[in-house]
């Protein structure tokens, strides 16, 4: 084969119609998943930060969780949000749930059916699921100010009265620490803006990958304690609590997927190259 | 003219006043209006909003069905999924369980049914029956047609069974009724695959945009790539060293192309490869050493310099244009709200 016909397969190579591309990522996804690799996960310095915030906690101290994510953003805030809980009810802290999200309530449903009895958690005594209000930074500003008027009743309809753990708890000042698992609007910034600013209650996050650009400014900042980022996020702090859970199993897979885009983005560049050089050949 | 135009302006005026001094005067009355009254309206309001944007939603489809505009097929779709929605929620619980009275007699027959309609062992179930008179299957039957045959296996065991209902509102969130299913098993994996769908599109739009055209597009290329490979586990597994190498090669390309001669690109490899190798050697090539060819904390650096100077002229210039676009529709400069 001489050098033409070399260039010549390299640049039709580089005309690869998507749908392959579509079923390479597709493969090296699915691959890692079905035979794990098991690369070793090393903490970043912002989730390291996020751990320390939520460990600095101890037995008693009121932990509010706030769920801001759906389905779509599930596989990469979920392992997160499962993560803390199991920071949080292993070191016996009162677990407290709002939702500015619907959606959220059926993923904090999810995530405390899963790991609430693995500490034989009680709901009422040990944790409390408020639920959903409409709002966005509205509810923040409402749970800031006066907790009580905004929910009188838990996402059972039980009057959050009754309800022994909620004893005292009147305004997000009775809180130790902040958690919010955010996918967008509304979510962190609002919690950060409305909530932990003007009460000066610390606050940390986990948020998708997507989002990291917008929240890492109030981290930086000193507003945020700590950002889980994305599902590597997820598998870090998973790391850090010795848990592996779904953030740990989906690494090897995302791994090995943005390897294979940044080859992909090698190889386009190269029959770019290769193409553009032929044509300045040809005038 | 005046109801259509003076009064809401005034509205606007007014609450829009009265909030901004709650921030700036230190009066209970502005606070306790700004913190608790104006955030309450502002959630009733909200709550009133999802059934305009609701209304909305169908007005669009409807029109898109009868004027048969491009895909008008998929309109349907929304407009069945919509409607099963709302009778999902309002009008069709779907939630009935069994409830079960003296159960204390019974135990050692019961037990076998209950276990077979939560799917748990009866050594699980026999301890939550120990001492209960009374019993509720956590079992949710969306017909209860469909509970015929426990319901009658519970009967001929002597017990007094009877079907019950989930309130409304529970029904929305309990494991199994309608509206969960649809969640679950409708809403969730489409929702999951349009995102998903992501990584597909990311991957293909890389490869054919994703050129190095300029110096913007080169440096936007590799801080991509540094931020894809440090970000992920396998970023930490490779070592600064390799990255050195790859730079010593890349200075031995950016050698040829600018002096054009295969003398000096071979000194610039070769001196830049003994070098790397010797300082390897003798510090015993440590992953993670020297940190700034390190991936994981070139990206880290990546996000905390560059990308929050960025971020921070964006969120500032974001700023002021709201305070501005506030006080233009405070002052009734701006109408836009109205439509105008």
């Amino acid at each position: 084969m001489d050098k033409n016909n070399f260039i010549s397969i390299i640049i039709k190579l580089g005309k690869v119609d998507r749908r392959v591309i579509f079923l390479l990522i597709a493969v090296v996804v699915l691959l890692p998943l079905l035979f794990p690799i098991g690369l070793p996960i090393r903490a970043t310095d912002t989730t390291q930060r996020s751990f320390n915030a939520v460990d600095a906690l101890g037995q008693g101290d009121k932990l509010l969780l706030s769920f801001e994510y759906g389905p779509s953003t599930k596989p990469e805030i979920h392992p997160m949000a499962e993560a803390v809980l199991h920071h949080a009810f292993s070191k016996g802290m009162k677990v407290y749930i709002v939702c500015l999200w619907p959606d959220g309530q059926f993923m904090a449903i999810d995530a405390l059916n899963a790991i609430a009895p693995q500490y034989n958690a009680v709901y009422g005594e040990d944790y409390v699921l408020l639920g959903f209000r409409p709002g966005g930074e509205a509810v923040v500003k409402g749970i800031t100010s006066n907790l009580r008027k905004l929910y009188t009743v838990d996402y059972q309809n039980t009057l959050v009265e009754s309800i022994p753990m909620m004893q005292g708890v009147n305004s997000l000042a009775d809180f130790k620490l902040i958690f919010s698992f955010s996918a967008g609007y509304p979510g962190t910034v609002e919690w950060v803006q409305y909530g932990s600013d003007p009460t000066g209650v610390p606050m940390s996050t986990g948020t998708a990958s997507i989002q990291v650009n917008e929240i890492i400014p109030y981290e930086n900042a000193g507003q945020l304690r700590g950002v889980i980022a994305g599902m590597p996020g997820a598998a870090e702090y998973e790391a850090l609590i010795g848990k592996k859970g779904l953030g740990t199993s989906g690494m090897d897979a995302q791994s090995i997927a943005h390897l294979v885009i940044v080859l992909f983005i090698i190889f386009g560049n190269i029959t770019y190259f290769l193409e553009r050089r032929r044509s300045e050949k040809k005038y | 003219m005046f109801w259509k135009r003076q009064v809401h302006i005034a509205i606007v005026f007014i609450t829009g006043i009265l909030t901004l001094f709650g921030w700036f005067v230190d009066s209970p009355r502005f606070e306790s209006f700004v913190n608790d009254d104006a955030t309450q309206w502002y959630d009733i309001i909200a709550s009133f909003a999802i059934i305009l944007g609701a209304l909305n939603l169908l007005k669009l489809q409807f029109l898109k069905i009868v004027k048969q505009k491009k895909d008008w097929q998929y309109s349907i779709l929304a407009v069945v999924g919509f409607f099963f929605a709302i009778t999902a929620g309002f009008f069709w619980k779907g939630a009935n369980y069994i409830h079960i009275n003296n159960v204390t007699a019974n135990v050692s027959t019961v037990a076998p049914v209950i276990a077979e309609m939560e799917q748990k062992t009866i050594e699980q179930v026999l301890p939550l029956l120990e001492g209960a008179d009374t019993y509720d299957v956590g079992h949710i039957f969306i017909i209860k047609g469909s509970a015929k045959k426990y319901f009658d296996e519970l009967t001929a065991s002597g017990v007094n069974a009877e079907m019950k209902e989930k309130s409304w509102g529970e029904h929305l969130l309990e494991e199994g009724t309608v509206f969960n299913w649809l969640f679950k098993y409708l809403f969730t994996p489409m929702s999951a695959t349009m995102f998903a769908l992501l990584a597909f599109f990311v991957a293909s739009a890389s490869y054919r945009a994703f050129r190095i055209r300029n110096f913007e597009a080169t440096l936007l290329l590799l801080s991509g790539i540094i931020i894809m490979l440090g970000r992920v586990p396998l970023g930490s597994s490779i070592s600064a060293w390799f990255i050195a190498y790859i730079i010593v090669l890349s200075a031995g390309m950016g050698a040829n192309i600018i002096w054009k001669n295969r003398m000096t690109t071979f000194a610039v490899v070769t001196g830049g490869i003994l070098l790397v190798t010797i300082l390897g050697w003798i510090s015993g090539w440590p992953v993670d050493k020297p940190g700034f060819l390190y991936l994981p904390v070139l990206q880290e650096w990546i996000y905390t310099v560059p990308n929050i100077a960025g971020a921070r002229a964006i969120m500032i210039g974001i700023a002021l244009g709201m305070i501005g676009t506030s006080l233009r529709i405070i002052l009734g400069i701006e109408k836009s709200f109205m439509g105008e």
